[in-house]
């Protein structure tokens, strides 16, 4: 084509010419810069114009509560900074509790009371609703379903519970299934004659033998965990502590030990008894019981993993370490046998007392003496499922859980819930319960929210950590515990009077108010208003000096059980995102673009599957495969992963929502589709018993990944992903 | 090489685009210089207040010595005097009203630095340098004029540049104003 | 080797130990909630179009069974020495004398991307785009940082707003700055305190200390970067 005339894209030329001409005169001009002040009418005394206001609180996130400072500026939170005297994080933060702010002002949220079929009602008529269901329902037809936390609700809810009559609340969620709390409690009581949750001090530790605990990720407390590793490693000159990790795929806290062993799925707690017995014969004494009666030659042979390492790491912890801790937990406590690895690993710590080793095992100990409203178990759930699906449960409150979304499919709970004639959820956001429920009333978040969580894991003292608003609500939210109490008062007679609380702040000043007789805290204040903003100004109360003490377990018996599986070719290993956690936050866009530590994978779900299996199946990195199980099926993306056993995948849950907000809806897959819904010994969920087909589809799907596209020219720059590579990417520069 | 009809049509073509161009320009042009600032809620009388009254800078504008912003006075700071007062001007009539409905006074801020640029104020005051050397005679002003063509930054340098050198090397450094 | 010579151009200095650092990623985090770091997408992540200031890198070793991790965080190492100032056109990126920091001035940068051309550490990132916070999620922006927009340059500052604070302060107070006083949002959030940052030229602090470590190396030096972060190797037992 000549170029006659005026072409298009001399148009196109003249047009953007005169684009940018009216863009930079009008754009530009005296008017684009001007804004309206909004002085304040009346300006808080603390407030200056431009300073940051910090506020302490308790992030809750995860239940583990870490003190949290708050950095607002007039009036909008800005920064989550830990809280550098909490006993818990000790001024650290997680990713989780940084992104927090997200949740806040997160765009998705439910921004008022609704009814079903999303229609607004007014906060009085919701309390309406509350109260009747209280009063016309039989109190053995009412069941409440709360999260881990916050600790102040459950207790506000057991109190009302028990002035009805009815069946006290279950704490359940996504996290506690794969936490597996009910057996490490079980264990715990067994052999250190306490029903609590232990903490491991692995800061003073010398070797740290992790059987499945993923402590530096999501499990208990994540981020005590994390400080302790600081410490454990680089803490005490001339001594680092070592690390070993015994779990079928490398978990992020796997890959920062000295050793990996991938035993095979279910031999966990063989392994804790062979090295028990090896142990004991490099310290020249004779093993008792449970670690006796196996043989370590076959025990090495079973579980796939080497003799002569099993045989270093014995002799390392008997003549190298003055303290040894064995943690039990994560994906190791998830067979069917899960109980007796727990006891088994346990029963490690007991006979390296046994020994003559440092324990290095404690109990927090309970705020005010009171431990907090334990978790349920899986089991427990499951016969709330049988109560709802039977019709003996009328009225069904939810806050803090997700069910329908975090629970396996084969539980059944989103059909149950149709059996329920009234479901209230006090869910922050739109989430996949919400859609089951007659009226949803949502709560503040955390950040606009008053409350306390009784620490129960990770500290050496008692700690009671308190959650205040920093900023005011966001939307036309309202305080769960505030709907309840304005129900129970709307309600009136014998029930009002064994819940005799205005709101929920007298509720919580009444249950603090006995610390302020204790004079071992970290403040003394003579009345109780002081009291109140001492217990605001601190993010909470604890005790002055660490008063936990190490507690000397007893060697108990452990059951040999072998673990059973479904039926299937790979062993599936279903564990909590470190980033997303059970997926409460997946509507967190920093969360969705923070990098997955292990794959640098972000925004999707991934199936990690080692590059010889994959290899064998004729699948490369990228490619969509169909996952099947006897309970279920999901699509995910290929990624190969050199640190997993070959007969073995592993899927992070956290994504595939079907609701909760644009961030989170329809990216990835739920892989808890793919668990059933039987138990260990303990009650808690067999979720690790499954084995799964693993089936191309032929199509392809890029995953986000930062590893090898980073930086502003995209694929052409791949940065080094193994050290050779590094050391020939250095080498080249040099050249 | 075109035919004499092709040549005419792109002449035509030409002139429309050029007029549609001019049309553009002159539109923009005329969206410019019909942009004003915003008027002021109420007319404050800074002549009053100051030169009259006598009023430190500091005692409506409290934040200058301390921090970054140095404040507009809220509503009640305001009231303090002037509930006093019965409201005679039009301004006083307007502030009350603003009082009563315990509403912030929307003021339209007339030395403002764009979103790039980090101005604090502390610094500046704990120097001992004046308000005036850098907000005018604001004693004289009945209505505050508009500073923000004037503050640009070649009129911030025209100090920072007669710094001692000590000084000289971080006050004239890019991150010290913009990060 | 660290703390030997060619620190007369030092002032603030970060020391990172990898034995420490586990990889957790809850600096990056930390990172882009203070430093009002925009988040893209799926799409525009699998392009390489991140923004992210920060990242942990991941090296995998060895082959199964015993394969090994090692992490390291990567960011803008505030080169004395800097590859990307002399290419810049127009002084967007250049060095404050003040702070012995290479600074980025967003005002003046006109996107050419040079810059980042020129970065051995790949730690600097273009805005591609207008990024957006949907409404209210911009209420927690950081008033005290430059909101980007597209065509734009950006990368690790050292949190230079967290520096000239604590440094306005120190000097409202009549006082030095104290270690540890100024933390990068990075350093503040890590859990294991892998991060330390501080003074150079502080003979007491903390990074003066920790640099004497024998496992003190700085990433690709042979450049003649002169990097201003200082990695801790970390050392595995080996079983």
């Amino acid at each position: 084509m000549t170029r006659e005339g005026l072409t298009r894209r001399d148009v196109l030329k003249l047009a953007g010419v005169g684009g940018v001409a009216a863009a930079v005169l009008s754009g530009c001009g005296p008017l684009a810069k001007h804004v309206r002040r909004h002085p304040y009418h009346d300006m808080p005394e603390y407030a200056l114009p431009g300073k940051s206001v910090y506020f302490a609180t308790t992030c809750r996130e995860c239940p583990a509560g870490c003190g949290l400072v708050v950095r607002t500026v007039e009036g909008r939170a800005i920064k989550i900074e830990g809280n550098p005297n909490h006993p818990v994080n000790r001024g650290a933060t997680c990713a989780r509790g940084q992104a927090a702010l997200e949740g806040l002002y997160n765009p998705d949220r439910t921004r008022g009371p609704k009814q079903r079929g999303g229609r607004e009602i007014s906060w009085d008529q919701a309390v309406d609703a509350v109260a009747a269901a209280l009063q016309e329902t039989p109190p053995e037809g009412i069941a409440f379903l709360l999260g881990l936390a916050p600790d102040h609700l459950a207790e506000l809810v057991y109190e009302i519970t028990q002035a009805l009559g009815a069946p006290p609340p279950l704490r359940f969620g996504g996290l506690a299934m794969m936490e597996a709390r009910e057996t490490l409690t079980q264990a715990a009581e067994a052999v250190f004659g306490q029903k609590a949750l232990p903490t491991f001090d692995i800061a003073r530790a010398d070797l740290v033998i992790s059987f499945g605990a993923n402590f530096m990720e999501t499990w208990l407390s994540p981020v005590a965990y994390a400080k302790a590793y600081g410490a454990m490693r680089q803490g005490h000159p001339g001594r680092r502590g070592v690390l070993v990790q015994v779990e079928p795929r490398m978990s992020m806290t796997a890959s920062n030990a000295d050793l990996w062993l991938p035993a095979k799925p279910g031999t966990e707690g063989l392994v804790a008894l062979a090295l028990g017995r090896l142990m004991a014969e490099v310290a020249g004494v004779e093993a008792p019981a449970p670690f006796a009666d196996v043989d370590p030659a076959q025990v090495a042979e079973q579980a796939e993993v080497p003799l002569a390492k099993l045989e270093k790491v014995a002799r390392y912890a008997v003549e190298k370490s003055e303290s040894v801790v064995a943690i039990p937990g994560g994906v190791v406590l998830g067979y069917d046998n899960g109980a007796d690895i727990a006891r088994a690993v346990l029963a490690l710590n007991a006979l390296m007392g046994d020994l003559g080793k440092a324990s290095r095992v404690f109990f927090t100990p309970p705020a005010g003496g009171q431990a907090p409203l334990p978790p349920a178990s899986f089991q427990d759930v499951r016969s709330l499922v049988d109560r709802m699906k039977a019709g003996k449960v009328q009225v069904l409150f939810i806050h803090g859980v997700n069910p329908v979304y975090e629970l396996p499919e084969a539980l059944g709970f989103a059909d149950a819930l149709l059996k329920v004639p009234l479901v209230i959820s006090f869910s922050s956001f739109d989430d996949e319960t919400a859609r089951y429920v007659t009226y949803h009333l949502p709560d503040h978040t955390f950040l606009e929210s008053w409350g306390y969580q009784r620490v129960q894991v990770g500290a050496d003292r008692e700690v009671l950590s308190a959650f205040q608003p920093v900023v005011v609500p966001v939307f036309d939210t309202r305080a769960t515990a505030d709907v309840l109490l304005a129900a129970v008062q709307k309600v009136g007679g014998a029930l009002a009077e064994a819940v005799p609380y205005k709101n929920e702040v007298e509720f919580i000043q009444k249950k603090v108010a006995d610390f302020r007789g204790r004079n071992d805290g970290i403040y003394q204040a003579s009345n109780p208003k002081l009291f109140w903003a001492f217990f605001l100004q601190h993010g909470g109360w604890w005790t002055k000096e660490a008063t936990a003490e190490p507690v000397q377990g007893k060697v108990v018996k452990v059951g040999t059980d072998k673990a059973r599986f479904s039926q299937g070719d790979l062993h599936l290993v279903v564990y909590p995102h470190p980033l997303l956690g059970d997926g409460s936050q997946a509507n967190y866009p920093w969360l969705q673009e923070t990098p997955d530590p292990m794959t640098t994978v972000m925004w999707n779900t991934w199936v990690e599957i080692n590059p010889m299996t994959a290899a064998k199946l004729g699948l490369e990195n990228d490619d969509v495969v169909r996952i099947v199980s006897p309970y279920g099926a999901i699509e995910a993306v290929v990624y190969l992963y050199p640190g997993i056993r070959p007969d073995t995948i592993a899927v992070p849950m956290g994504q595939g929502h079907t609701a909760l907000g644009r961030w989170a809806k329809d990216r990835g897959a739920n892989p808890v589709a793919l668990l059933g819904a039987g138990t260990n010994a303990a009650g808690d969920a067999a979720f690790a018993g499954v084995r799964v087909r693993v089936y191309k589809t032929g199509r392809r799907h890029q995953l986000a990944r930062k590893e090898n596209v980073v930086g502003v020219y995209g694929d052409g720059r791949r940065i080094p992903v193994t050290k050779h590579e590094a050391e020939a990417a250095t080498s080249k520069h040099q050249e | 090489m075109g035919t004499p009809r092709s040549q005419w049509k792109k002449a035509v073509l030409t002139v429309v685009a050029l007029v549609a161009l001019g049309g553009l320009v002159l539109g923009a042009t005329w969206l410019y210089a019909s942009q004003q600032v915003p008027p002021q809620p109420l007319e404050f009388n800074h002549q009053v207040h100051v030169q009259q009254l006598g009023l430190s800078c500091l005692f409506c504008h409290s934040n200058a010595a301390r921090g970054k912003s140095a404040g507009l006075p809220t509503t009640n700071r305001c009231m303090g005097c002037h509930v006093q007062l019965e409201p005679k001007t039009e301004a006083e009539k307007i502030l009350r009203e603003y009082f009563e409905k315990e509403e912030p006074i929307p003021w339209v801020p007339v030395a403002i630095q764009p979103d790039f640029v980090y101005f604090s104020h502390q610094p500046h005051v704990s120097k001992g340098i004046a308000c005036e050397t850098c907000h005018g005679e604001v004693g004289q002003y009945t209505i505050a004029p508009d500073l923000s063509k004037k503050q640009n930054m070649g009129w911030c340098l025209s100090c920072h540049k007669n710094l001692a050198p000590e000084h000289f090397t971080r006050l004239s450094s890019c991150e010290t104003c913009h990060k | 080797m660290a703390g030997g010579n060619g620190h007369e151009h030092t002032k603030w200095v970060m020391v990172i130990d990898l034995d420490k650092c586990n990889g957790c990623n809850a600096c990056v985090t930390a990172c882009a909630m203070e430093n009002n770091v925009a988040f893209t997408g799926e799409e525009e992540n699998a392009y390489g179009r991140g923004m992210h200031w920060l990242r942990v890198i991941r090296y995998w070793e060895g082959e199964w069974p015993n394969v090994r991790v090692r992490y390291m965080p990567m960011m803008c190492q505030q080169c004395s020495n800097a590859p990307c100032e002399p290419v810049c056109p127009v002084f967007a990126t250049l060095h404050s004398e003040a702070e012995e920091l290479n600074i980025q001035v967003y005002n003046r940068c006109i996107g050419t991307r040079y810059c980042a051309n020129n970065c051995p550490y790949i730690a600097r990132t273009f805005n591609w785009f207008d990024y957006e916070w949907p409404e209210p999620l911009n209420f927690h922006l950081n008033p005290d940082v430059t909101v980007r927009r597209r065509g734009i340059m950006e990368k690790c500052t050292f949190c230079i707003q967290r520096i000239n604070q604590g440094e306005e302060q120190a000097a409202a107070e009549g006082r030095e700055v104290r270690d540890g006083e100024i933390q990068p949002a990075c350093a503040q959030a890590c859990p294991t305190e892998a991060i330390v940052f501080g003074n150079w030229q502080d003979p007491n602090s903390k990074v003066r200390q920790l640099a004497q470590s024998q496992r003190g190396f700085k990433y690709l030096h042979e450049l003649g970067t002169e990097p201003k972060v200082i990695y801790l190797a970390s050392e595995k037992h080996d079983f």
